[in-house]
């Protein structure tokens, strides 16, 4: 089915997924008419990543056999990053106005008294103060002085070139009512100028954390709003569809117009298509627990998925001491790529990134300038990778800009090139492993229990060391590594995620209140959902944030009724014990628990590609040729398969090595690969099982 | 540099970043279990891996403060309790700062680590508990005169014994405290932390095979002893002198003065105390950890950062410290502030003295404070005793290439501030504000960074506070031509009144930085201001586009641009 390349086809009805990403921008079509898939790349345009996306589209003869796009965009991220978005004007709690500035008082290191201390995305002449006042408990000590608020206004209007108003009052999260009338006297007297209230962006405890989340939605409220106003019009030039959704960082998708109006809900949107299409493959292989890792050229992303559902978090800083608290699929990034540059450190160690080649001027096998050696070309070097077969032949590697690379490091560490090669591979996996670790350990789960679901680029590549070296036992190298994530965007459903804060104990459980506050929360969310036209296929997930009164830190507890009564309400409580134990070791039974916030999710299903099979094997899988290649144990003449030609059934024991045009996956000697009907290539336990 | 020709570089690199994962996990379980408001907002915690012999082979970087210290604490335990009688799922508890320890709120947790009933090694975790009984709630008394008064003296005992409570230990630790229930959550966060700890170690070694590991181990403290002798070999040879002062002891109302003398000699380097003051009366004093800590401190703030952090970087600095002093205190002095307010100073002593030689890798003064408020009472809805231990924010000095940071916590420790939502919902306060102060920061080409204030109005409960600070005489100084950088100060205003006064006055007190026991009534109001870091280089010298900036941003005053900075007229402009 790869194979199967866009023709003009009458009654075309197509479902689009774009990931637009710093070098290329990917796509994936689906044909709902033949169910054929079918993935393209360009180059972004960085300078107006519209420009090629509708360049991308330019693929499609019909522009109207188009129903459905859905976008995953970095372009809120790189306004923060550059410091390209808006001049805003931040609006707080009299007494307050420096707690953007003060933050948390902590540094990225220790021993670093060179480190400079992140600046806020806010000017503090820009800082305002009003005269109110919230309690913890939720009273109002002082009323909002709404004349206070009128010529604060008036400053601003004064000013002249403030584009977006961030307001976040103290203890906003328990009584939000002064930030919403603030809200409304604001956009009164400031029609032109969106303001964002800390409410609406993460109604939660700690004011430096929520301020910074306020001021960058903010921030990139009039960058976003410029670039979707901009799609939007040229969709509508080029008789595109209007149906047109953006991906959110919790991996749900939203209109665009929600998005104009929370842009920093799509902050983390382009990596969680890689996870939704990993809980995909996952529900259709009868997989339950999978670890996602997604390695490009420059980092690697790695998520869980545990029961078939993807794990959130809202614990994520854009860059050290900036947080950024919104709901999302919790996805942990690390330094680490194809392009990472190996180098001798001072002590004569060898080490591997985080310094990266990227794209330019790339790894030297590129021979495009490149003249360090990064991971691609050890890669190159130990015979993983077909010089001549690199981007589907596209791109011709230099081998011996490889060797001359890694020699210039072997020398000094005194070893072969060949040597240098295989260790620079096992360090950059061993940072991988770690970064695997941290989302599996750290969760008290055990490695033994997953299957690594490995794509982009260099995913494949080194899945099967990273299985080895992880203890996780089985493998999945998906369809489409190279567009995987832009492949998981056909896949999405509508979410909304809302929560509130409500702080009770189990001690004086208020039934009543909490499970009033749970009806109003799915009532909010269906709502949300409706009003961007999504009613079908409903479903809702409940949890309460839980501690033992006294920490700081929640566990979320997934909770299956709406009503808390004498029957139902001990359940949570046993629930929270159990959970406490299985993931610190250690639980205290008769401790009060502190139950903080009340969640609930809404999803509406969307109907899901079907997706085709690629049909039986007969008989034994093309040796399409052999190579030398290096392994752990030593060198070994290795056969080479063509991916394309790969059928349901087909079983291979490495060592082996398989090609597509984007990737090569690579089977260590005596692991076992078996392809399943969709295509997908199981590794490992689950091959010597299926 | 070359390397010995029989070391595996790979294992090595690999075996380190996998244990200094470990610390890192051991250090998450800690952050999210504990109670105190000290140690999972604050985060002012250590967690490490030690070899058999007792040195640090691995550690996360939570608190610096503590680093220098494992050495010590693992020998004094096993001093007391023989390796051989150690077993699987033995836990020690240890807090006493005449074992090894840094202060008595300090508790260390050691785990030993067996691989095939053979002893390879200890996972440990050390945190702050918030209150540990002794004179004042939450162990800070600026009045001490006895270790005795610090609270509850903690030799090594077994907590946990094969895997089961030691219900005696437990029960004696919780009597003595005033918030039993907090400690306990505290202590088993710090025991689960040494379980993640040791289940993590043990799993390497098995990986990797108990010969292999041992010997990769050896060979990485060898090589960051390496790495550390060339850090110092580059520095010119020449004796480096610098001296600092405490301001006072909280009892009398003298300084006492820290006197560094860094003798650079090809790639070792020995950092004297000699002619430090004798001992105080009050609870300034540092251990001989503290000192050797502050010490190492010192020295890697200097050096390059990455530099695996163990046993190995230590081997070429030595300390000379003469007993009886207030570097090397005798035992019963009281020493709870030599960990939070010495330690920073002979740190910071260290790195001026190395001014000279290194000017663009050292800076001016930091305030070099925790500004250590403890407070304590009853809460009247539950009954139940609250203590806090909360910690402020001040000025980083200039540096040859930028403004000291604002707001930033002393290099001592690299713990956060609590958030003003979680502070009022666990105590009875309100934070009227809290702001940064303008002109704290010492004038200069690249001027200190700015202290803060914070003003608390009490509600409705009676509280009874503690405060071990300093610099609230002593400005921090400046470096190359830099001015010192603003004051700190203690205020308290009675309810119902609008005069504010010095801390000292309104109740007595000997020192305005250190004292225990006030009592802050309903409607009372206390404020505390931290010093600003100094400047460094001649402020004339500052470009007047920053300058003017400054003033447009609030953080100098157009006074202070025409005064410190030489800009005339432009500043009203600016403005």
């Amino acid at each position: 089915m790869r194979a199967l390349t866009l023709g003009r086809v009458a009654l075309a009805d197509y479902l689009v997924g774009i990931d637009v990403g710093g070098t290329f921008t990917d796509f994936v079509s689906y044909n709902s008419e033949t169910r054929a898939v079918d993935v393209w790349k360009i180059l972004s345009t960085p300078h107006d990543p519209n420009e090629g996306i509708l360049g991308g589209l330019g693929r499609f003869e019909a522009p109207s056999d188009i129903r459905n796009i859905r976008l995953g965009t970095t372009v809120a991220t790189n306004a923060i990053l550059e410091r390209k978005g808006a001049k805003v004007a931040y609006v707080t709690t009299e007494g307050f106005r420096d707690i953007p500035f003060i933050q948390r008082g902590n540094r990225r290191s220790h021993y670093d008294i060179t480190w400079i201390k992140p600046k806020p995305l806010v000017k503090r002449r820009n800082c305002y103060e009003v005269n109110e006042r919230i309690m913890s408990d939720g009273t109002v000590h002082v009323p909002l002085d709404e004349d206070g608020v009128r010529a604060i206004a008036q400053q601003i209007r004064e000013e002249g070139s403030i584009d977006a108003v961030a307001v976040n009052f103290l203890f906003s999260y328990v009584t939000p009512d002064h930030e919403r009338r603030a809200k409304e006297i604001l956009e009164e007297e400031l029609p032109d100028i969106p303001i964002s209230i800390s409410y609406d962006v993460l109604p939660k405890w700690k004011e430096y954390e929520r301020a910074s989340t306020t001021i960058a939605d903010a921030y990139v409220k009039p960058v976003v709003n410029n670039q979707v106003a901009n799609l939007r019009e040229r969709f509508k030039e080029s008789g595109i569809t209007d149906q047109a959704v953006v991906i959110k960082s919790n991996g749900g998708e939203m209109t665009l117009e929600a998005a104009q109006r929370t842009p920093i809900q799509m902050t983390v949107s382009g990596p969680t298509g890689g996870v939704i299409a990993g809980k995909h493959v996952a529900k259709l292989s009868g997989i339950s627990h999978l670890v996602t890792l997604d390695m490009g050229g420059t980092s690697t992303d790695t998520s869980t998925i545990v029961g078939g559902q993807e794990n959130f978090t809202t614990d994520y800083e854009v860059e050290f001491g900036v947080p950024i608290q919104i709901p999302m699929i919790d996805i942990r990034t690390i330094g680490a790529g194809g392009g990472s540059i190996a180098w001798i450190d001072k002590g004569g160690m060898l080490r591997v990134g985080p310094e990266s080649a990227g794209a330019n001027p790339g790894p030297a096998c590129y021979g495009t300038g490149g003249e360090r050696p990064a991971v691609t070309d050890a890669n190159l070097l130990l015979g993983r990778i077909n010089p001549e077969n690199f981007l589907g032949g596209e791109m011709a590697l230099d081998l011996q800009a490889a060797e001359r690379a890694i020699a210039s490091v072997a020398g000094p560490l005194g070893r072969t090139a060949e040597e240098t090669a295989l260790a620079i591979v096992q360090i950059a996996n061993n940072n991988m492993v770690g970064a695997l670790r941290s989302v599996l350990i750290e969760r008290g789960l055990d490695p033994r229990d997953f299957a690594l679901l490995a794509f982009g680029g260099a995913g494949p590549l080194h899945a099967a060391d990273l299985m080895n070296d992880a203890g996780i036992p089985s493998g999945v190298i998906p369809n489409y590594p190279g567009q995987f994530s832009a492949f998981g965007f056909i896949l999405t459903d509508a979410r909304v995620d809302v929560q509130r804060t409500v702080q009770m104990t189990s001690k004086r459980f208020d039934q009543a209140r909490a499970s009033e506050v749970m009806h109003a929360l799915i009532e909010t969310g269906i709502a949300e959902l409706k009003a961007q036209g999504y009613v079908k296929n409903i479903e809702i997930y409940r949890s309460l944030e839980m501690r033992y009164l006294g920490q700081n830190y929640e566990l979320e507890i997934p909770v299956a009724f709406d009503s808390f009564t004498d029957e139902t309400t001990p359940k949570v409580w046993q629930a929270f014990h159990d959970m406490h134990l299985a993931r610190f070791g250690f639980n205290i039974p008769r401790e009060v628990i502190e139950v903080i916030t009340v969640k609930a999710t809404v999803v509406s299903l969307t109907e899901k590609p079907d997706l085709a099979t690629i049909g039986k094997a007969d008989g034994e899988p093309e040796v399409v040729s052999t190579r030398s290649v290096v392994f752990d144990d030593g060198r070994h003449e290795t056969p080479i398969y063509d991916r394309a030609q790969l059928r349901d059934g087909h079983a291979i024991t490495g060592p082996a090595v398989i090609e597509e045009p984007v990737s090569v996956t690579v089977l260590r000697p005596g692991q076992p690969m078996k392809v399943d009907q969709y295509g997908n290539l199981l590794i490992g336990r689950i091959a010597e099982e299926s | 540099m070359t390397q010995k020709p029989d070391v595996d570089m790979v294992a090595m690199s690999i075996i380190d970043s996998t244990m200094t994962a470990v610390c890192r996990e051991m250090g998450i379980v800690l952050m999210k279990t504990s109670y105190s408001t000290i140690f999972n907002e604050a985060l002012d915690f250590t967690c490490a891996l030690a070899s058999p012999q007792g040195e640090m082979i691995a550690q996360a970087e939570y608190c610096p403060s503590m680093i220098g210290g494992v050495p010590l604490l693992v020998r004094s335990c096993v001093k007391e309790i023989p390796l051989e009688t150690l077993e699987p799922g033995d836990v020690i508890c240890h807090n006493d700062p005449y074992r090894g320890g840094l202060h008595c709120p300090e508790h260390t947790l050691i785990k030993p680590v067996f691989v095939d009933d053979e002893l390879m090694g200890f996972a440990m975790t050390i945190g702050h508990l918030q209150e540990i009984g002794g004179m004042v709630p939450g162990a800070f008394a600026g009045e001490a005169t006895e270790i005795f008064h610090e609270g509850i003296r903690v030799p090594p005992v077994k907590i946990k014994s094969r895997g089961e409570d030691v219900e005696e230990v437990w029960k004696l630790l919780l009597a003595n405290v005033r918030t039993p229930r907090y400690n306990y959550g505290d202590l088993r966060a710090l025991i689960a932390g040494v379980d993640v700890g040791e289940r993590g170690l043990a799993k390497l070694i098995r990986k990797y095979g108990k010969d292999t590991f041992r010997r990769n181990v050896l060979d990485l403290m060898d090589y960051s002893e390496s790495r550390m002798r060339a850090e110092i070999g580059a520095i010119e040879d020449g004796v480096y002198r610098f001296q600092d002062q405490v301001e006072d002891d909280g009892i009398e109302s003298k300084p006492y003065d820290i006197k560094v003398a860094v003798h650079v000699q090809g790639d070792e380097v020995v950092i004297d105390y000699s002619g430090t003051s004798p001992q105080a009366l009050g609870p300034i004093n540092a251990t001989l950890g503290v000192s050797y800590s502050a010490a190492y401190n010192g020295i890697l703030q200097v050096t390059d950062e990455t530099i695996p952090k163990n046993s190995g970087c230590f081997r070429p600095i030595r300390v000379v410290s003469p007993p009886g002093t207030l570097l090397n205190v005798d035992y019963p002095g009281p020493e709870v502030g030599g960990n939070t307010e010495t330690h920073c100073k002979i740190a910071g002593a260290v790195i001026g003295a190395l001014a000279p030689a290194l000017p663009d890798r050292t800076m001016a003064a930091e305030g070099a404070t925790h500004t250590n408020f403890v407070f304590g009472g009853t809460d009247e809805e539950s009954g139940e005793a609250f203590v806090c231990y909360a910690i402020e924010l001040s000025g980083w000095g200039g540096r040859s290439f930028a403004d000291g940071n604002d707001a930033t916590d002393s290099i001592n420790g690299n713990c956060r501030v609590v958030p003003v939502e979680v502070f009022e919902t666990r105590f009875p306060f309100r934070t009227e504000s809290y702001i940064l102060v303008q002109d704290s920061g010492g004038a200069g080409l690249n001027r200190g960074g700015l202290s803060t204030q914070r003003t608390l109005k009490s509600l409705n409960t009676e509280i009874m506070g503690s405060q071990m600070s300093d610099r609230h005489r002593n400005r921090p100084w400046g470096l190359h031509g830099g001015q010192p950088g603003g004051l700190a100060g203690t205020w308290h205003q009675q309810a119902n009144t609008t005069t504010w006064h010095m801390i000292d006055e309104a109740f007595g007190k000997a020192s305005p930085s250190k004292w225990s026991n006030v009592r802050i009534r309903p409607g009372d109001s206390i404020r505390f201001q931290t010093p600003g870091g100094g400047g460094w280089g001649d402020p004339r010298q500052r470009s007047r586009e920053q300058v003017i900036e400054d003033v447009a941003e609030g953080y100098i005053s157009p006074t202070s641009a025409r005064e410190n900075y030489g800009l005339d007229g432009a500043a009203e402009a600016a403005e």
